[in-house]
């Protein structure tokens, strides 16, 4: 094994401790609290706006008052968008939409690819993860991630994006740059293909 | 040994068409300059995170199966003379993160907030579902400058907005 390998695994195996800890231990502040100050001391105060991926360990205990998610922690720094998330979006309530979400998207994209003419296009949905192939143009992928409970999409033309859920506008919306997903993509894909596409 | 060979082989010639778009055989594998940065990777390490002189970035979770630490030592100057990093990740999380180490080094603070994901995933030649590597190994850049700057503020006795 590399060092690089060997000295990231015991950081690893740290890290799993506390995440089995924080999970089987939701109710239980003190202990987590001690146990993962260190790591998300430095965390909860050098992180700002660009970490939107960011789920600190064990952070969402910490917190004393009602709004626990991370996207409340971010939305207190200069972050970009303020999303209310009072309550957390439960994992399988975010699998619901989710996917629900991509399934749409793959309908209707199929639909697009059969209207426009990319040579190579493909659109193949297999592990959960959406792939559409534009040949030439490139290649988008469509993943859930669901400890951050986001949609991530990596883009020929944005580059990655990771989308949270806003429950009050009901989009997918990049906080780093306030993109809608269906907005950015039905742009995009105008863009790339030459023919409008209507997702939402 | 294989991999490597293979990959070798098929990327002779390429050096300098960064931009060229792989042989469908060979886009499964991974682009040499990762594998480099995973066999010999650079700046592998910590500095002591209370020194007033370091910036230390930590940006991830393991539950994403990504977490990069990295660590900045900036002079009076406000240029950064050092670098280290430690990585849990994959492959392409260790090549962005180890290349983020050496790009930082001897670039002033204003700098390296500069450098975009979009670099490091091209000089890497990151496949798609790799771009999120990019953009975390950016994250840490931003992160160890921004920590470095709160600390020197605490140090001058400012208030910091946390």
């Amino acid at each position: 094994m590399s060092f690089v390998n060997r000295t990231a695994m015991a950081t690893a195996s740290r890290f799993l401790l506390l995440r089995r800890l924080s999970r089987s231990l939701k109710l239980s502040q003190t202990l987590v609290h001690s146990n993962s100050s260190r790591v998300s001391s430095n965390l909860i105060h050098k992180t700002i706006e660009p970490l939107d991926s960011f789920w600190p360990i064990g952070e969402s205990h910490i917190r004393h008052d009602s709004s626990i998610t991370t996207r409340s922690f971010s939305s207190q720094s200069q972050g970009p968008a303020s999303i209310d998330n009072s309550s957390v979006l439960q994992e399988d309530e975010f699998h619901r939409l989710a996917n629900f979400t991509i399934h749409d998207l793959l309908e209707k994209i199929e639909e697009y690819g059969d209207n426009v003419e990319i040579d190579g296009f493909d659109i193949d949905y297999g592990n959960e993860v959406l792939t559409l192939k534009l040949g030439s143009l490139g290649t988008y992928v469509l993943n859930k991630q669901t400890p951050n409970r986001q949609i991530w999409m990596s883009s020929p033309v944005s580059g990655p994006s990771r989308f949270d859920w806003d429950q009050d506008a009901n989009v997918w919306i990049y906080r780093r740059t306030e993109a809608k997903l269906h907005k950015l993509l039905e742009e995009e894909l105008e863009n790339l293909c030459g023919e409008p596409i209507q997702l939402s | 040994m294989m991999l490597r060979q293979t990959a070798r082989k098929a990327l002779l010639g390429l050096s300098s068409q960064r931009n060229f778009s792989p042989v469908s055989f060979a886009s499964r594998l991974y682009h040499s300059n990762v594998i480099d940065h995973y066999e010999n990777p650079r700046n592998v390490g910590s500095f002591d995170k209370n020194d007033s002189n370091v910036g230390t970035g930590l940006v991830g979770a393991p539950s994403c199966g990504d977490v990069m630490k990295l660590q900045v030592k900036i002079d009076s100057s406000g240029q950064i003379t050092d670098a280290r990093f430690k990585t849990f990740g994959c492959g392409s999380a260790i090549a962005a993160s180890s290349l983020a180490s050496e790009w930082v080094k001897g670039k002033s603070m204003e700098e390296v907030l500069t450098i975009k994901n979009s670099q490091i995933a091209k000089h890497l030649s990151l496949p798609p579902v790799k771009l999120h590597c990019s953009m975390l190994a950016e994250d840490a850049i931003r992160a160890a400058v921004e920590d470095y700057k709160n600390k020197q503020a605490e140090a001058n006795g400012e208030t910091v907005e946390a």
